[in-house]
């Protein structure tokens, strides 16, 4: 039935409590670790199939979660762990295919979390930069590098500050390979934060301004050109001149409006603005 | 040539037709969808003008055949097991037809709070996988049944504050990527708990208004391909945000009316693609949210007819663009 219909979760249940009331209570722990890793294999083969079929990606998480301690040796963490350790394995192979599925990046995250030995933030931090230089354009690798950033702050295990003039060498380069791609604009703006640090702004107001004087019809220079320039005048108007404060008004309208005439389909954001601007 | 006008005689064939294929096999093979497949059915024909083109009575016994007794809750066709996403499509269409009064509330109230994890996000069904569209199914169904003080809403809207991401959107759960879908569910879950203010209203905008493509349809994340379902989960977004006039309306109406299928009725997801019902119906309500001439209003907060939302006083303040004149 599931390898007619994957989506048929009322046989995946069915399934699940056959082997929970059926099964599993007259097996040894050696017989479930098979029984399960036999059913991880069925869906490793459903997921070449279907790689974004809800169902199987839990039934996947199911068996994982209901391991049994045990294996070669005395170590009763041995099955799981060479379990878990498989499942990286098979996202990889998963990315090889579709680098954006979300489904394979979210389930990468479950068992990184979840796996009995961690992974340290740096390698899957390396993770992402192969991902990002494979192919700039996927977000998906942005993103999951802005998580790892955050959970590295959180746990302390190092300073993102030591990690920041690296970080904006690899966004510049990637901004000067894909001037047009959205996702590395985004990692950009989350990289510059909320604007506090006044130096930094005026520094990256220079980069794409260089930038935009390469690629003159660029929206997402203006764009961004116009959100560090509001940070300016929002975060640092106590250290502005008067005059300077006003030329960065000036330099915002400038750029909304070639923006309406280049992106029309967006007018009425760019008048949005313009009009807070002023204000 | 690509049709230019919604051909609403054509698509409420295409709807009625679809429970008649009983012995094909793909009516078989998506029986796992039926009970949302004619909650979206109803709520297209709702939107199109054409509320009774299901029978009234056939379609009220269908949806109490899906009922679950021992979880207590609906599953998606009879015989299935319970699950939050066909229990609430089973109160979606009882709720349109005013027939609440069929369904058993502190039961379907308790499987719903039951499935509420200790970090406030829902699982769908009792193996557990858990997801904001759970969440959003939970206090959609909560509210439709006048349950939601039953809910703890602090712990829900924590959760959804987790999923929150720079962009101003969210994923699916904690730590996932923004996608158009899971801002939809979001942001109406937060609309309805009266917590908007949890949203990055300028940074989402932008990030849905770039959601257009050169082509007018819109895609659900960065370099992405446009999708017609994305014209609702990210048009329902931007009403509740009062951003409508954020994307060029023209060039969407043209794009969703291109994957109409001129012969045979139904929207697909893209031109030229094989229609479905579920793309039909967000196909059809973009359209009303976009003020397309001669559609009723629909309600984006809760995906339902907004007459049938008023008259329940559950309203919330989103805006659509103003109904073109026919």
């Amino acid at each position: 039935m599931l390898n007619l219909n994957p989506e048929f979760y009322t046989v995946w249940n069915y399934r699940r409590n056959i082997l929970i009331n059926g099964i599993f209570p007259a097996c040894s722990p050696a017989e479930k670790h098979e029984t399960l890793s036999n059913d991880l294999s069925m869906t490793t083969a459903a997921l070449k199939a279907h790689p974004k079929v809800y169902w199987i990606w839990n039934h996947r998480r199911w068996c994982l979660e209901n391991l049994p301690d045990g294996g070669e040796g005395d170590d009763p963490q041995a099955w799981r762990r060479s379990s878990w350790e498989r499942e990286l394995f098979i996202v990889d192979k998963m990315f090889d295919r579709d680098p954006r599925n979300f489904h394979v990046w979210n389930y990468r995250r479950y068992v990184l979390s979840n796996m009995p030995v961690p992974r340290t933030a740096a390698s899957e931090l390396a993770f992402t930069t192969k991902m990002i230089e494979s192919k700039l354009s996927n977000f998906s690798a942005w993103h999951h590098r802005t998580k790892v950033f955050s959970s590295l702050r959180t746990s302390s295990e190092l300073d993102i500050h030591h990690y920041l003039p690296n970080e904006f060498e690899i966004v510049h380069n990637a901004l000067y390979t894909e001037p047009n791609d959205q996702g590395v604009w985004l990692y950009h703006r989350w990289l510059m934060g909320t604007g506090e640090d006044r130096q930094l702004l005026e520094r990256e107001i220079g980069v794409i301004q260089e930038l935009l004087c390469e690629e003159p019809s660029n929206k997402w220079c203006m764009e961004s050109l116009v959100r560090y320039k509001q940070m300016l005048l929002q975060n640092h108007s106590s250290t502005l001149g008067n005059s300077e404060a006003q030329n960065l008004v000036r330099q915002c309208l400038d750029l909304l409006r070639k923006l309406e005439e280049l992106d029309p389909a967006r007018r009425q954001r760019y008048q949005d603005l313009a009009a807070e601007v002023k204000t | 040539m690509a049709p230019t006008t919604l051909l609403i005689d054509k698509h409420v064939r295409y709807i009625q037709d679809l429970g008649k294929h009983t012995d094909s096999l793909a009516y078989h093979l998506t029986a796992h969808l039926r009970i949302n497949a004619v909650y979206w059915g109803l709520v297209a024909l709702c939107v199109m003008g054409h509320p009774d083109a299901l029978d009234h009575d056939d379609t009220l016994a269908y949806v109490m055949s899906c009922w679950d007794d021992d979880a207590g809750a609906f599953g998606a066709h009879p015989g299935h097991d319970a699950h939050i996403h066909a229990t609430l499509s089973a109160i979606q269409i009882l709720a349109i037809h005013d027939a609440l009064d069929r369904v058993d509330v502190p039961r379907v109230t308790a499987y719903i709070l039951a499935l509420q994890q200790p970090s406030g996000v829902f699982a769908g069904d009792a193996f557990g996988e858990t997801d904001t569209r759970f969440l959003y199914i939970a206090v959609n169904a909560l509210a439709l049944l006048g349950q939601l003080d039953r809910l703890d809403k602090d712990k829900t809207v924590g959760y959804i504050r987790q999923c929150a991401n720079f962009d101003g959107g969210f994923g699916s759960v904690a730590g996932a990527e923004s996608h158009a879908a899971q801002v939809f569910v979001c942001t109406a879950a937060l609309a309805i708990l009266d917590r908007l203010d949890v949203v990055d209203v300028p940074s989402l905008g932008w990030w849905l208004a770039e959601r257009q493509m050169a082509s007018g349809g819109l895609n659900g994340r960065p370099e992405k391909l446009e999708d017609v379902c994305y014209s609702f989960w990210v048009l329902s977004s931007m009403s509740i945000l009062n951003k409508m006039t954020w994307i060029d309306a023209d060039k969407l109406i043209e794009f969703i009316l291109s994957a109409q299928d001129p012969e045979g009725g139904g929207i697909s997801d893209r031109p030229e693609n094989m229609v479905d019902v579920f793309h039909t119906q967000f196909g059809v309500a973009g359209l009303s949210l976009l003020g397309y001439p001669g559609l009723q209003d629909l309600d984006p907060v809760y995906c339902m007819p907004a007459s049938v939302i008023d008259r329940m006083g559950l309203r919330k303040g989103w805006k659509a663009l103003p109904r073109r004149p026919l």
